[in-house]
């Protein structure tokens, strides 16, 4: 009984993501490709301002190829985040008018970004095979569980806002301020050697730019970080997530009257 | 868990498929909403204020497996509440919920339908809302096709359908998804005449079948004809429990004048 019972909310999950992953591509082939034009654009923009009118110092080797990996990287922790603040207000009907867990419908939310992030690949794979860039296994491997902690990260921030967003609601305009903070802390658009290197520690502390720092070196100078780093990135990973959690099921009990 | 093994099983034996017992629910009313962190920022140090409402005080009640069981009062008596704390919705207060089965919530129809989506998808959609799984879907789809009355429309956008067959094709999930115990809404007759019809027979069905229905409703007569057993409820509190014909009467004496009453009398026979 109890088996069956969360079959069911597989099917349920899968459901929910499937159906908004569709309703994003209205089941077209023009309508994938414009999906991948808006990630695409902004690398435009951001690479030829800061190649051509800003670059600072001259040339950075491989620049293009690595601010669209960590751009990438970035829109799917931006999208994610987003999406997972409003999930459960954006489908109040699944609150109050039937019980399902309320955590199927985050984490559907979260599954929807990952599916969106793994069509997107499809670039940053083309971007390696123009510059002739061929990561090592470990690198690859290294990347594999970069993806896997941000998923995580993007799961863990949706358990922490969806449902405080049910209570206040000004969340998501102040969520839309932090995330360019958010973009220019974390060495997506510059490389982290253009700071002062006693700084290196503290930027590092913030996930987001280890991820983003640590995943281009591996992919594309296959350098990693010390254990020690990895040791302190994981804990605070680990720490986030479970905070996220601990809130989660502090504030969903009551939701479904303040929806 | 011993425990609570052990106090399911006595339920069964005595066939008592919904428990509630003692059941409370309160809302706090604040006087100053606060809905943005901004606004709580603001009004850190002033004092919160709010008023309690009651919407259930100590409600207990035994519902058997087969039972048809109507709950009526007049606006705002609770019986949303109610109905929404059988289903999971919302957490009582005070006192606990038993059940002793899988539910079906239809507080509203076509849970989860996207205006953007095929029929055929909203299908699956609102079937899985409701708690069924693909093989179960695949099982019923034609069934729920041919009930819906919809037939070639079916891999047209929901957009693109009347008011009228949307709220078909929704009845149509929802009459097919379902479990042991119906929890309704008002939401028994939809669609044109020929159609509502064929709603009621369904219902009469589920008689035969043994499934157990909790209906909220204002319609006395349909509650009268359907429940065995009917819950009144009046200020939040169960003002009398007991057979159909009994408590419906007192709820029609309570609540309507002589000269409505007189009307009524002269209409009996008329309605379905």
């Amino acid at each position: 009984m109890k088996n069956k019972k969360h079959e069911s909310y597989k099917d349920l999950i899968w459901m929910l993501a499937i159906t908004d992953f569709k309703l994003r591509y209205q089941n077209s082939v023009l309508g994938y490709i414009w999906a991948l034009l808006q990630p695409l654009m902004m690398f435009a923009i951001l690479n030829f301002v800061f190649s051509s009118i800003f670059a600072p110092n001259g040339e950075i080797e491989y620049y293009a190829l690595k601010l669209i990996t960590s751009l990438m990287l970035f829109t799917f922790f931006a999208d994610g985040t987003t999406a997972g603040l409003r999930s459960l207000v954006a489908k109040s009907q699944l609150v109050t008018k039937i019980y399902v867990p309320r955590w199927t419908i985050i984490l559907a939310s979260s599954l929807n970004a990952l599916m969106i992030f793994l069509t997107n690949l499809v670039i940053i794979i083309g971007f390696f095979a123009w510059y002739k860039v061929l990561p090592t296994i470990s690198a690859i491997t290294m990347s594999f569980v970069f993806i896997v902690v941000l998923y995580l990260l993007i799961l863990g921030f949706s358990f922490f806002t969806a449902t405080l967003f049910v209570k206040f609601r000004d969340l998501e305009k102040i969520w839309n301020v932090v995330i360019p903070a958010m973009m220019y802390s974390a060495p997506i658009i510059y490389p982290l050697e253009l700071l002062p290197e006693e700084y290196h520690k503290y930027i590092l502390l913030n996930p987001l730019a280890f991820i983003a720092h640590f995943n281009k070196e591996a992919l594309i100078n296959n350098h990693f970080a010390t254990v020690s780093q990895y040791i302190t990135f994981f804990t605070i990973v680990i720490v986030f997530f479970g905070l996220s959690i601990w809130s989660y099921n502090k504030q969903s009990r009551k939701i479904a009257e303040y929806i | 868990m011993s425990k609570k093994t052990k106090k399911k099983k006595k339920l069964e034996e005595k066939n008592t498929i919904i428990r509630v017992e003692n059941v409370s629910k309160f809302f706090r009313v604040p006087h100053q909403k606060i809905d943005s962190l901004r606004g709580m920022f603001v009004s850190v140090f002033s004092k919160k204020t709010y008023e309690e409402f009651v919407a259930l005080e100590d409600i207990s009640f035994d519902i058997k497996k087969g039972e048809f069981v109507g709950i009526i009062g007049k606006n705002g008596s609770g019986k949303s509440t109610l109905l929404k704390i059988l289903a999971g919705v919302y957490m009582p207060d005070s006192g606990k919920v038993v059940i002793n089965g899988r539910i079906s919530p239809f507080l509203e129809l076509g849970i989860g339908f996207n205006p953007e989506l095929s029929g055929r998808d909203n299908i699956y959609l609102n079937a899985t809302i409701l708690g069924l799984n693909r093989r179960e879907i695949n099982e019923k789809f034609d069934k729920i096709v041919e009930f819906s009355e919809i037939g070639r429309f079916i891999d047209q956008k929901v957009k693109n359908y009347s008011s009228g067959m949307q709220s078909k094709l929704a009845f149509s999930v929802a009459i097919h998804a379902n479990r042991e115990i119906l929890l309704m809404d008002e939401v028994l007759a939809v669609g044109d005449v020929a159609f509502q019809k064929k709603c009621l027979n369904i219902f009469e069905n589920y008689k035969n079948q043994g499934k157990t229905v909790v209906l909220v409703s204002h319609a006395i007569d349909t509650v009268e004809k359907y429940c065995d057993k009917v819950v009144y409820l009046s200020n939040s509190k169960i003002k009398k429990i007991g057979s159909s014909k009994e408590v419906c009467d007192e709820f029609l004496r309570d609540n309507l004048t002589k000269e409505q009453l007189k009307e009524m009398k002269q209409n009996e026979g008329n309605c379905i």
